[in-house]
């Protein structure tokens, strides 16, 4: 087989063998890439607005005033906080976004962090451990996958509380076979190469093998992964929203803004853009992150943004 | 077999791929939010059944006018008359045949009426004649006797909602409709379509309509947007927000009433100071043409208007957000727990807005001293809070919305008011005594003790907090000619659609 | 092989059996359907009635086994609400969802892998951020948001295609353009990071450094490397789109196995609920052991 010796004889080069960048060269990387910044520079935002929105714009955002019912966007006339116009009721859409963050960040960040370390656990003990461990893991996932999440979202939220936490639970639960699927997939591609079975020759630990040697191969692709499941996230609390078993009001999400906002696709069309515009630009600031670390983290490419970095623009 | 319909359903399904849509001439297409799940006779109380199965392919014997003040209308039945207290007499039309061919006559209906009332099926206009005591006999073909234990003083009203079958038609639920209306079950490829389609040996003048088309869309938009693209004839039901076409759109009272049903032997509501605090604390003409569509009325009773002995006298709680706050106050110096954390149980997509309109409410109740919270469910949460035995650990007010087309207030009053009803939240002997009497009572008296009733549920008792008589929307489109009335959202006949 | 084949099959049905098993008890959590079949006005004993007739006052342990023992002799059951079998409900339902899903999978799968290999190629050129941009966007958008913008756009106002429904082949247009979307973003994202890291791995160089000038053996080399996780995630998104999909069919009423889904959980018609999950289920462990044969082929050393 050629091509395993191709990759064997080079594979010495294990991701480990560099030390760590330190903290001041990645700020220094960061800065090389202009996307990356700005996205950086949004999503800080973002997680400025999660942590400290409730609390400043609390109260604006959730003041009625039929009369500001639906009002246009881009105009200082009802004051700063209606730029963006206001909703069905009134309500400012400019501090009902910033206030929503937290929901949105919490259940986005809550679930595919759940979903991600589950995932990525199983999938690590189902690709490297005996056939019979890997098969119940690998089962299991099929049961979850196959089990539909509407169900799984109806039966919690009755249930239990419709919470934000449950719901949180709901949406990682559904979302952990992907991450244990594609860890495996990768594990078993990863165990093979040279680097690896050195290790295991040279006598070190299936744990240290696991997760200094075999992790930091797949963690880029699993970042990947990630970022986009952010959006997914919270695209599929808004669509359980749309259906009418998610997150409801008094309770507020990027996503539930977007649902309630689409019968006015055609009257007030802000209702629904300003929010799922929010949606798009995080997603996208993640994604632009995520590629740059991607670079970042990898060893063989990291060059690309030390050495003058420019060029990659 | 199962393996071999799935077969036909995939060659079914890739022959649809090339097929183009046909459209019959002098056909309309209607556009429905839902599909029906059954199509039987007796189950035609339901919305969406009703609208395409009754008097279109089942009738009754009576029928009422809700286009006039003709009251209750001949249909299968050509005259009554009430024959001692406890009896009454159908005379029945002669010559009429089911679309099987088979003659219609009196043991046909008392063949429908029992079948009702098998235990073999769901039936469920079986409610109307609960605990009547109903017996049925047919006299000669064209002549039956209907005899209950007590008096019934609507009977003619309640033949309104049996749909009659032909006395072969089995027990349990048929899915090919045999009916002697205008039109015929022809076709119904499940989750797609269902087709009617005229008969030629109906009794009755012959309608301008050929074949009544039935669609199913769950999303308000898309249906508005069928009728404007010309791919069906008539919505009858889309969102005010759609509305925006008078050419095309027309507004209908749909008989819903939304109220706040107050469970009066929970604190703090066992205390009327509070009940009364709720109802002032509602701004409810700020919702009309805002949040809820124009024509939207604020409501005194759970039954609209037009409703018999419906209470024109009784008046609309004012909005007074102050005097709110002092009854509050004054029911807390006593010691009523007027701070207590009172839950809102609404439910999504119950009519258009409801999450505003519920949000809506909650905020102006908290700016008048309530401390309320604001939970939405889906349907079968829903119904947990809103029947027997309900949730009691804690303060709760279910919004719900009511149906009553049917002209009699005897429709609702047991079920929300009674002490016995499923939905009641109160327990008043005053209240079950004017139930049962009125429901005995003939003419004049009838309305009186109605009316009677409704003011004490809304000025002494204050039961609940009633909260508007909906509209509903229809969009007919260019082609056709349709106006809808209070009953559209239980039947929709095709007879009633001109061609133009 | 073969024998792998039918290990697999073995424990697939070991989770379906154990799928149904918790669909089952679960689903009963939820509520009773006598309340929701019947309307609100109906009587104590009407309720009680329709409890009876279902078998829905058993206590739920009998109800699973008289259950399982229907199943065995390949009777699903009735559906509560449509009283005829379950199971033709949900097959009649699924062939339009296993059509709708394999039309959409193959168009996502071609476009997606052709311009995420072109797009990992150009790194940092104008085609990349393009292409990236635009399927991102496409993949943070609520689909019920562009279902509604496209009836609007695309039936109302150019009247180009029928807004929704079936019967002709113009019918399907709009529901598949709105699937296509995000799976689309989703597999053109994980094709392009992929193709990166396989692209910058050590054998791609080597391939390079011993002189392989010939673009297309470079490009077959790296895409067959690259193909493990997209094979996943094309999986895990087929997998979506057979499970129904729930907003499209139902804002297109596109009488799919999603749309009959969601009703009939709102509905706890739990018969149809338990069909469907097998049926779907059934397919989804199909194509999971079609992805696996998929790995073995890619890369020969996963075959055990």
């Amino acid at each position: 087989m050629g091509q395993n010796d191709m990759s064997d004889t080079t594979a010495t080069e294990a991701p480990a063998a560099k030390p760590a960048p330190s903290k001041s060269s990645l700020l220094s990387m960061l800065f090389a890439d202009q996307f990356a910044t700005v996205a950086a520079c949004f999503v800080i935002l973002v997680i400025l607005c999660a942590i400290f929105g409730p609390l400043l714009l609390g109260e604006a955002a959730s003041d009625q005033n039929l009369r500001a019912r639906n009002a246009p966007p881009f105009t200082l006339d009802r004051g700063w906080l209606y730029i963006l116009g206001g909703d069905a009721l009134g309500r400012p859409l400019l501090p009902r976004i910033v206030v929503a963050a937290q929901n949105t960040i919490m259940i986005a960040a809550g679930a595919v962090a759940g979903s991600f370390i589950i995932g990525a656990v199983l999938g690590l003990t189902a690709g490297y451990s005996r056939k019979l461990v890997s098969e119940v893991i690998m089962r299991l996932a099929d049961v979850i996958m196959s089990f539909p999440s509407l169900l799984l979202a109806v039966i919690v939220l009755y249930v239990l509380e419709p919470s934000v936490l449950n719901l949180v639970l709901v949406l990682a639960i559904t979302r952990i076979p992907i991450y244990l699927r594609t860890t495996r997939a990768e594990v078993l591609e990863v165990r093979e190469r040279m680097f690896v079975q050195a290790a295991q020759v040279m006598g070190a630990s299936t744990f240290r093998i696991v997760f200094r040697h075999i992790l930091p191969v797949i963690l880029p692709t699993l970042l990947t992964i990630a970022t986009l499941d952010f959006a997914f996230v919270m695209l599929a609390e808004s669509a359980l929203s749309f259906l009418g078993i998610g997150i409801q009001p008094p309770e507020i999400t990027w996503g539930l803004m977007v649902s309630q906002g689409r019968q006015y696709l055609t009257s007030a069309w802000w209702l629904a853009f300003w929010p799922g515009l929010a949606i798009i630009l995080t997603t996208m600031s993640l994604n632009l992150l995520s590629g740059w670390m991607r670079v970042a983290l990898d060893p063989t490419q990291r060059w690309r943004l030390e050495t003058g970095g420019k060029k990659n623009g | 077999m199962s393996y071999s319909k799935f077969l036909a359903g995939a060659l079914l399904a890739s022959t649809a791929l090339v097929g183009a849509a046909q459209a019959q001439e002098g056909g309309v297409t209607v556009v429905l939010s839902e599909e029906l799940d059954l199509i039987d006779p007796c189950m035609a109380t339901r919305s969406n059944i009703g609208r395409v199965v009754l008097q279109n392919i089942s009738e009754t014997l009576t029928e009422l006018d809700v286009r006039g003040d003709g009251g209750v209308m001949p249909r299968l039945a050509t005259d009554w008359e009430q024959t001692d207290d406890t009896t009454w007499r159908f005379n029945l039309r002669e010559g009429v045949t089911f679309s099987d061919g088979s003659a219609f006559d009196a043991g046909d209906v008392v063949h429908s009426f029992e079948r009702t009332q098998s235990d073999e099926n769901s039936c469920e206009i079986s409610r109307y004649y609960e605990g009547m005591g109903v017996t049925m006999t047919a006299v000669d073909d064209s002549t039956l006797e209907v005899s209950t234990d007590d008096p019934q003083p609507i009977m003619p009203l309640l033949m309104s909602l049996l749909t009659v079958v032909p006395s072969e038609t089995g027990m349990e639920f048929t899915r090919e409709p045999v009916g002697t209306g205008p039109y015929v079950l022809s076709e119904w490829n499940p989750g797609q379509n269902i087709l009617l389609e005229r008969r030629d040996d109906y009794w009755g003048e012959m309608p301008e309509v050929t074949s009544g088309n039935y669609v199913f869309r769950s999303d308000a938009a898309v249906r508005a947007a069928m009728v404007e693209t010309g791919e069906a004839d008539i919505a009858p039901s889309i969102s005010a927000l759609e509305a925006t076409d008078p050419d095309m759109d027309k507004s209908y009272p749909n008989s819903e009433t939304v109220y706040l049903r107050i469970d009066h032997s929970v604190a703090p509501f066992d205390d009327k100071r509070v009940r009364e605090a709720l109802n002032l604390a509602i701004d409810r003409e700020a919702f009309v043409g805002t949040i809820l569509a124009d024509g939207t009325e604020p409501a005194t009773a759970i039954v609209p208007p037009t409703t018999i002995g419906w209470n024109s006298e009784v008046e609309q709680w004012p909005y007074d957000p102050e005097r709110a706050q002092e009854l509050l106050d004054e029911a807390g110096a006593d010691g009523v727990p007027v701070d207590a954390e009172v839950t809102l149980v609404g439910r999504t997509g119950n009519f258009p807005n409801a999450t505003e309109t519920y949000e809506a409410i909650v905020g102006m109740l908290n700016e008048a001293g309530f401390n309320m919270q604001l939970q939405m469910v889906e349907v079968a949460e829903h119904e947990q809070y809103y029947s027997k035995p309900y949730v009691q650990d804690r303060p709760i007010l279910v919004g719900a919305q009511h149906d009553n087309s049917r002209g009699d207030p005897v429709f609702s009053m047991f079920f929300k008011y009674d002490s016995e009803g499923r939905q009641s939240g109160i327990s008043d002997e005053r209240v079950d005594d004017l139930i049962d009497q009125a429901s005995a009572a003939t003419g004049d008296e009838r309305k009186a003790l109605w009316s009677e009733l409704f003011a004490y549920l809304h000025d002494e008792v204050i039961s609940d907090a009633l909260l508007f008589h909906m509209v509903g929307f229809a969009r007919v489109g260019e082609n056709v000619e349709y106006e809808p009335t209070i009953a559209t959202n239980s039947q929709l006949q095709l007879a009633e659609i001109g061609l133009k | 092989m073969q024998k792998a084949i039918g290990k697999r099959a073995i424990s697939s049905f070991i989770s379906l059996f154990l799928l149904v098993i918790l669909v089952f008890f679960l689903s009963r959590l939820t509520g009773d359907p006598a309340a929701l079949f019947l309307p609100v006005d109906a009587s104590e004993e009407m309720l009680e009635a329709f409890r009876e007739r279902h078998g829905l006052n058993d206590p739920v342990i009998v109800q699973f086994f008289s259950y399982l023992g229907d199943l065995v002799r390949g009777d699903f059951g009735d559906s509560l609400r449509k009283a005829r079998p379950a199971l033709d409900v949900v097959l009649e339902a699924f062939v339009w969802t296993l059509q709708l899903a394999l039309i959409t999978m193959a168009l996502v799968t071609v476009a997606a892998v052709t311009l995420g290999s072109i797009a990992a190629f150009k790194v940092g050129t104008a085609f990349d951020r393009f292409t990236s941009m635009l399927s991102l966007i496409g993949a943070s958008a609520p689909d019920f948001w562009i279902a509604i913008v496209a009836i609007v756009l695309f039936s109302v106002n150019l009247g180009w295609v029928p807004t929704s429904g079936t019967g002709s082949v113009w019918h399907w247009i709009l529901p598949i353009c709105v699937l296509f979307i995000r799976p689309f973003g989703l597999i053109l994202q994980v094709v392009r990071g992929s193709m990166l890291s396989a692209l910058g791995s050590a054998y791609v160089k080597t391939a390079r450094a011993k002189g392989v000038k010939n673009r297309p053996i470079i490009f077959v080399h790296t895409l067959r490397n690259a193909m493990l996780p997209v094979v996943t995630v094309i999986g895990d998104q087929a997998a979506a789109l057979l499970n129904g999909a729930v907003v499209v069919e139902t804002i297109f009423g596109f009488p799919g196995v999603g749309k009959l889904m969601i009703d009939s959980i709102l509905q706890r018609d739990f018969n149809v609920i338990l069909a469907a999950i097998m049926v779907t289920a059934l397919a989804i462990f199909i194509m999971n052991i079609l992805i696996d044969l998929a790995y073995a082929l890619l890369d020969p050393r996963i075959r055990a």
